[in-house]
């Protein structure tokens, strides 16, 4: 079994072009273990993509104190092809595309930037590997001969990171908001993919603003973040609660002072009423 | 100098270019300044005595330094009456072949001073001729190789005539053996008369101590095509002077070009087409890559002569660079003296995107290895151009090995 810790984490953003610098993780504590899946959810704008990007090592986001750690060994001085080979893996929110590299030639090089230069993955191995998952996934094997994300539909972009998860097999997969923009089939899909990565040598992360997705994919633990903290930590049950009766009561609730998005229109809604 | 037993003509017209040398200037190349390279020198060398290497490849046509190691045509290219022949040879066998378009037609030698030195102190050249109405199916394959075991500079020229509805494909290597300073002059010729196809793929791997000026230029006679596939690898000193004049009505050439320049290199690549005559074509596409504290600029000149009514020109310069001590330049110059055309441009360059090595490494993938993908990313929309995938496969590996070497520094 393996461990993934997030202790006291503090993170800051220095945005260059704003002149900007910013907290926005205040102290972040989390432990996954293998086995395990957790969901992260919580308000837009409070850090989830924050927390995700500063554990797979991002540069852009500063850690200004606290530790995260593998199995007792500290990540945060490793760049991300480090992490990542230290068993990391982000589905991102926003996957990058890149042209003239084939989304085949990618996942080999992923694959074998794993393994010793004499024990490269062969050819064969590989697609027999890429054509399983393929299926799972219900994508078609020319996706994988276009470039990377090249052109890819939302929820193509989606669809493909699952099938890099599946292709890598990391410790510990954070994914990022894996359901937004996905239809209802395609949810299902993805979802049949993350669960087929089910073992005790596994564990995910998920952030996500729907109950809907952990419908499909069974969380041990649900966590709310607010404010750049984890708030509150429950079962599947308190996804539902959430999604019945929003964030804000759970803030008034907690004597938390963070100010949400909506704020305005939630006001508006409670005048009409 | 190795030419000798010359006729006539040929005296002549050398003694001129000599003659002309002495008073015209050296050629120009935007923003980039190359006078102290000095091409214009002879290395008085004595007699060469250096052995003739007998591993240096199996090509159709292989010469080493002044001196053209063989000519073996297969049986079919024989059969077809295609003629592949040193210049000393030509200038017997084929005198009248010579005299008419040895730098004639396409290149004058009194264009500047480096065209005019080059028939001036020619020691070595080739002869390349296809027939009328002759469809070469093979690719004619032309290694040269510099010959660095001595500092005598080389001066070479290699002149193709593919005749009216003829084809053919080249693919000319250069290739340096020894680390010796010395300097590397060629013009290659290549003339495409009426309705022939040619694609001439050039494939630069030259020294780092070998100072390079290759021009290799194009004359398209009516509805002829030049598919240019130019692959610059050299390790040394550049200028890469590629031109292609559009003189014949419905002509088109397609110039692709990759380059690459590492450690302290230097390199100038001039890429012209001219479009003289209606109905003509010509597009260039350029990517080049930028490493360590080299520089690497790119002209593309698109030029539309008066009375050329419905002709194209585009182009494409695109370089990236990787470092913070190299310099780089993506230079379109457009020239249009006529109305009904069609003529555009784009030009960039950029530094890798961090947002892709991002990407790349969050999967694991090392920073240099991340880098040699999305470089072949970027040149990759030339690449695919290639005439053939196991010339693009060869092109790779040559740009893979470069890269290695550059990117584990
Ligand atoms: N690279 C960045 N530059 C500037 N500000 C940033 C950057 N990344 C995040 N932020 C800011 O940090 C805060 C937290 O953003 P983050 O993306 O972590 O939120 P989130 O919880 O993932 O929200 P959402 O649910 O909308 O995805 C936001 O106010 C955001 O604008
Ligand atoms: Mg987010």
């Amino acid at each position: 079994m393996s461990f993934l810790e997030v202790k006291d984490l503090h993170v800051r953003i220095n945005d260059p072009e704003n002149e900007d610098t910013r907290e926005i993780l205040k102290g972040v504590n989390l432990t996954i273990k293998t086995g395990e899946t957790h969901a992260i959810m919580g308000p837009n704008g409070t850090g989830k993509s924050t927390l995700s990007e500063t554990i797979m090592g991002n540069p852009n986001y500063e850690i200004t104190q606290g530790d995260i750690l593998i199995d007792g060994q500290s990540l945060v001085k490793l760049p991300v092809d480090e992490r990542a080979r230290a068993g990391l893996f982000l589905a991102m929110q926003y996957p990058v595309e890149i042209k003239g590299i084939t989304n085949l030639e990618f996942m080999r090089a992923a694959i074998n930037a794993r393994r010793d230069d004499d024990d490269q993955m062969s050819i064969r191995e590989f697609l027999a590997e890429l054509d399983r998952n393929l299926a799972v996934l219900n994508m078609s094997e020319s996706m994988t001969r276009r470039y990377l994300n090249e052109g890819f539909s939302g929820g193509e972009k989606k669809r493909n990171e699952i099938l890099q998860l599946m292709m890598i097999k990391p410790k510990f997969a954070i994914l990022d908001e894996i359901d937004s923009g996905l239809d209802i089939d395609a949810l299902q899909v993805v979802a049949k993919g993350v669960n087929a990565m089910a073992s005790p040598d596994f564990g995910t992360l998920m952030i996500t603003h729907y109950q809907r997705l952990l419908n499909y994919i069974k969380p041990d633990f649900v966590h709310v973040m607010m404010d750049g903290r984890i708030v509150k930590t429950g079962d599947a049950q308190l996804a539902v609660k959430l999604e019945a009766e929003g964030y804000a009561g759970l803030r008034d609730e907690l004597g938390i002072k963070a100010k949400l998005v909506d704020d305005d229109v939630t006001e508006a809604d409670a005048d009409d009423d | 100098m190795t030419i000798k037993q010359v006729p006539d003509w040929f005296t002549k017209r050398q003694a001129a270019a000599a003659k002309a040398a002495a008073s015209l200037p050296m050629p120009t190349f935007e923003r980039f300044d190359f006078h102290r390279w000095a091409l214009d020198t002879v290395a008085e060398v004595p007699a060469d005595t250096t052995a003739v290497p007998t591993d240096l490849g199996d090509q159709n046509v292989v010469t080493f330094g002044d001196q053209t190691v063989h000519v073996q045509l297969s049986a079919a290219m024989q059969a077809q009456g295609v003629i592949v022949e040193d210049l000393q040879t030509a200038l017997t066998a084929h005198s009248d072949l010579v005299e008419k378009y040895l730098m004639t037609t396409a290149v004058k030698y009194d264009e500047d001073r480096l065209t005019a030195f080059n028939l001036a102190h020619l020691n070595h050249g080739l002869l390349i001729y296809v027939p009328a109405n002759v469809q070469v199916d093979e690719t004619l394959q032309v290694l040269m190789v510099q010959n660095s075991l001595t500092t005598t500079n080389y001066f070479g020229h290699v002149l193709v005539i593919a005749d009216r509805s003829s084809s053919v494909k080249i693919l000319q290597q250069l290739e340096t053996r020894g680390d010796q300073a010395n300097h590397f002059h060629l013009i290659t010729e290549v003339l495409a008369l009426e309705n022939s196809h040619i694609e001439f793929t050039g494939l630069d791997l030259l020294h780092q101590n070998t100072t390079a000026y290759l021009n290799r230029r194009g004359y398209l006679a009516d509805d002829a095509k030049i598919d240019w596939a130019l692959g610059v690898f050299n390790n040394g000193q550049t200028i890469a002077d590629f031109d292609s004049d559009l003189r014949g009505k419905g002509s088109d050439s397609e110039v692709n070009v990759v380059a690459l320049s590492g450690g302290k290199q230097r390199q100038c690549i001039d890429t012209r087409v001219t479009n003289f005559a209606p109905h003509s074509t010509g597009n260039i596409a350029q990517r080049g890559v930028i490493l360590g504290s080299s520089e690497l600029v790119f002209n593309g000149i698109g030029q539309i002569i008066k009375g050329a009514h419905g002709a194209r020109a585009n182009q494409e310069n695109r370089v990236l660079m990787l470092s913070d001590k190299a310099h780089g330049d993506a230079n379109p110059i457009l020239l249009i003296d006529e109305n009904d055309v069609l003529a555009g441009h784009a030009a960039s360059v950029g530094r890798v995107d961090e947002h892709q090595m991002y990407y790349l490494m969050s999967r694991g993938i090392s920073k240099p290895v991340a880098q040699r993908l999305v470089i072949r990313g970027f040149l990759g929309d030339v690449l695919v151009k290639l005439p053939s995938e196991q010339l693009r496969d060869r092109m790779i590996a040559v740009i893979e090995g470069k890269l290695k070497n550059e990117l584990a520094n």
